[in-house]
């Protein structure tokens, strides 16, 4: 049964010169599971506001949406759920039963059978343990569930999702959206969820829609879509593993899964397996290092860093993986002076970090950008914030003229970064600690940032960046460290790094592994199999 | 039936109204002494430990209060021995150590009040009164801790920027002033998206119900209905001049009319209760315990 239909649906901000949405036209059967992507900008985000009329953007709309069979403008409140990007400030009240009896509260449901919902949905949702906490307890992931869970407790018939796990890790996002397709199954809820995680939505949904510049690119089961898009570059660099070398190769069926990309991958020879240049130098001078280095937040919790102990070398990008609290950012908060550690030594270009005085840190040598940049901008426009720190807007690697006279707040997250970076930049440090660079960003944001840190670090920066995303850390780093416990227990080059891991690894070196060696990218497995070309006998 | 401090809030907010509004309007010396001792009781049955120290000093602060009256005032027939000329009373002393008593008694009471009451509890009573007044309560609870944070993490990012720390103290001032100027501006955006987050919810869509986890049961009505009915006896006694007390300028003697010994049980029992009920747990759990 069609649940939803959208026929020629164009929308224009009111201070907007051209349309953001441009005829759009498409339905959705009841029970399928929609995946909606799109580069920043395509206007995702205004498609699915007004697909929820209490958030519906003001501005020019033309063109029908059908909701079960009615205008959707009468459909209440309670039937269409809508989880946002951010998990913390989606949330209303100040604890987790009260959150999740908020929704039943606005419909003026009576007080037993409020008890019985909210008590259905906790233990649906495994947060029974959590019902009485306040909602300051939680970590991010589970406050994205606490939000989920909320608006599933009025029982929708639609649920959408405006990239969800942006703010997430992996692990967290997996489970949420391993949630959401569990919802999906069991209670056959329909949902379209907009993501830059395709690498886990692209198997589990039924329909992919593209939008791009406002209008359908393409709408069709995921297998169909992605062969359609494959000179997309932009919009292909978000996607799988797999599909990607399908798509650099040019095949004419389109993998998606790594088990799919194994059987693609395996087609092809490996005889020829060329070792790739070694980028760093082995020899460089020590940027940062960190000697048998103690660090806990109180007097009586356990040691966030234990005896940690690296050197990071000039010139090289050096990125730190990890799980969650395994102290990855206090590391880089210890570096760059804010907290201190209470025993072992950290020096900076060979000079203790305590015999920097006033500020010299700070001068040229070291700078720290945050991961949540939105605490670098004070001012009120892009411009300002440049003047501030010093900044002339077309000296920079990049372009923000666009943008000069937005609020920073008011700016895309891959946006947000550059503009950060810009300001951190302008303190020319010799050393940028950075922390989750690519949070949030979709798939050609993280490229840009990728190639920027590579030009930055080619021209003599040295660059630590924490991270959880595998895939950028293999394309970018020069060395790659596993931080377990507050100690780093293994620093290698990405390429032994990622092949050496068997569950903290890229997808492209689950499809290569027994094939190719130390083929840890996409683009490089491309590479190999175009060099070996396809084996004789097989289709 | 339950402990007291496991009564229905409302229940417990309405007790405390009862206990502390009869001993602050009533100023006799046997519905003093009850009341005393009812909240000194309480307050040890709730089993709080280390409060040696609260009780020395709420003995002190009694002891000055009882002091301070016979001092300044010197009303009174029965003089004790005379100061500076100035005569000590019987009758004056009396009035400072009921009205130190009284106003010891009211603070056990607060006490025991914000141990019983944790900020849920008070939202839940909030929530009976208005339901708005509760939600806005509640997201202000959230929001404070929110921004506390997030001055602090920008804090620290500026720090690390060093741009607007510097080593002046102006330098210093104006980082703060922006700081401050962000926050309102973050608290703003963020404000949107909570908005959204309540409309894509159907706030204001019906009349809104409020819920709770607190129910009310069997116990908590027979608590209530104890608690209405003892403190109209009080009441009624003290609007019909049963307990009348007066200090000055002679003591009247306390009275023993079946209307005042009617309000002096019927106050003792509305004192004790709590604390009773504590005790009566503490010992059927340590009966289970020696069962089990």
């Amino acid at each position: 049964m069609e649940i939803l239909d959208i026929k020629d649906l164009s929308f224009t901000y009111p201070t907007a010169k051209s349309p953001t949405l441009n005829n759009i036209t498409f339905s959705v059967q009841e029970g399928e599971f929609i995946a909606l992507c799109g580069a920043t900008g395509s206007g995702k985000s205004t498609l699915l506001r007004l697909l929820k009329p209490q958030l519906s953007p003001l501005g020019e709309v033309s063109g029908n949406i059908t909701f079960r069979g009615e205008p959707l403008s009468d459909c209440p409140a309670a039937d269409i759920g809508f989880v946002m990007q951010s998990p913390e400030q989606q949330i209303v009240t100040d604890k987790v039963w009260h959150e999740l009896a908020f929704g039943l509260e606005n419909m003026g449901v009576p007080q037993p059978q409020m008890a019985r919902r909210t008590a259905e949905m906790a233990s649906y949702f495994g947060i029974e343990d959590k019902f009485d906490k306040s909602i300051s307890e939680l970590s991010g992931g589970q406050k994205q569930l606490i939000n989920l869970a909320a608006v599933m407790v009025t029982e929708p018939k639609l649920l959408i999702l405006d990239e969800p796990t942006a703010q997430l890790d992996p692990i967290t996002a997996t489970d949420l959206i391993n949630t959401v397709k569990k919802l999906n199954r069991d209670l056959s809820l329909t949902v379209i969820i907009a993501e830059h995680r395709l690498e886990e939505v692209i198997p589990l949904c039924d329909k992919l829609l593209v939008i791009e510049n406002g209008a359908v690119a393409a709408f069709g089961t995921p297998r169909d879509v992605l062969r359609t898009l494959y000179s997309h570059k932009d919009i292909m660099c978000g996607m799988p593993a797999a599909a990607r070398i399908s798509a650099m190769l040019g095949e004419p069926e389109c993998a998606l899964t790594v088990r799919e990309g194994r059987e693609l991958v395996r087609s092809y020879g490996n005889e020829q397996q060329p070792d790739t240049p070694r980028k760093a130098d082995d020899n460089a001078a020590p940027a940062l290092s960190f000697t048998n280095v103690y660090f806990r937040y109180e007097r009586s919790s356990p040691d966030a860093l234990r005896g940690l102990t690296f050197e990071v070398r000039t010139g090289e990008i050096f990125c730190v993986l990890g799980g969650n609290g395994s102290g990855k950012s206090t590391a880089l908060m210890c570096a760059s002076g804010i907290l201190r550690a209470y025993a072992g030594s950290i020096s900076v270009f060979g000079k203790k970090i305590k015999d920097y005085k006033n500020q010299s840190l700070y001068n040229e040598s070291l700078a720290l950008l945050p991961q949540d940049v939105q605490t670098v901008f004070l001012r009120n426009t892009v411009r300002e914030e440049l003047e501030d720190a010093g900044v002339e807007p077309d000296v920079l690697p990049f372009d923000l003229a666009p943008h000069l006279n937005k609020h920073p707040y008011d700016l895309s997250g891959g946006e947000q970064q550059l503009t950060a970076l810009a300001k951190v930049l302008a303190l020319k440090p010799k050393l940028l600690l950075l922390d989750e660079p690519t949070k949030g960003l979709d798939g050609a944001s993280k490229r840009n940032i990728s190639s920027l840190l590579r030009t930055l670090a080619d021209s003599g920066m040295t660059i630590v960046t924490v991270t959880h995303d595998v895939e950028f850390a293999a394309g970018c780093a020069d060395r790659c460290a596993l931080f377990f416990r507050g100690e780093i227990v293994s620093v290698a080059p990405p390429e032994e790094f990622f092949s050496e891991n068997s569950f903290y690894t890229t997808a492209a070196s689950r499809i290569t592994r027994g094939h190719f060696r130390k083929a840890v990218t996409a683009e490089r497995t491309a590479e190999l199999c175009r060099l070996n070309g396809r084996k004789v006998g097989a289709q | 039936m339950r402990g007291f401090t496991e009564l229905n809030p409302a229940v417990i907010a309405v007790y405390y109204i009862c206990a502390v509004g009869i001993a602050m309007f009533c100023m006799h010396p046997v519905i003093i002494t009850l009341s005393l001792l009812g909240s000194i009781m309480l307050f040890i049955a709730l089993g709080k430990r280390n409060s040696v120290k609260l009780h020395l000093s709420f003995l002190l602060l009694f002891a000055v209060l009882a002091l301070i009256n016979p001092i300044w005032y010197h009303n009174g027939v029965t003089v004790l021995f005379v100061v500076n000329d100035s005569p000590i009373t019987l009758e004056a002393l009396i009035y400072g150590v009921c009205a130190a008593a009284m106003m010891i008694s009211v603070l056990y009471r607060f006490r025991t009040f914000t141990m019983i009451m944790t900020a849920d509890k008070l939202m839940y009573v909030f929530g009976k009164l208005s339901p708005k007044a509760s939600l806005i309560l509640s997201m202000a609870l959230r929001y404070v801790p929110l921004m506390r944070r997030q001055t602090g993490k920008i804090r620290s990012t500026q720090k690390a920027l060093g741009i607007y720390r510097g080593d002046n103290i102006a330098d210093t001032l104006k980082g703060e002033v922006r700081i401050f100027s962000v926050m309102a501006t973050w608290a703003l955006e963020n404000g949107i998206i909570t908005a959204d987050s309540m409309d894509a919810r159907g706030y204001g869509s019906h009349r809104r119900t409020s819920f709770s986890l607190f129910r009310f049961t069997l116990p908590d009505g027979v608590f209530l209905v104890l608690c209405i009915v003892l403190s109209t006896v009080n009441i009624s006694a003290l609007a019909l001049g049963g307990i009348d007390f007066t200090f000055y300028p002679a003591m009247s003697g306390i009275s023993l009319s079946p209307l005042a010994c009617a309000a002096y049980a019927s106050y003792g029992l509305l004192s004790f209760m709590p604390a009773a009920l504590e005790w009566k747990e503490a010992v059927r759990w340590k009966y289970l315990i020696s069962k089990i």
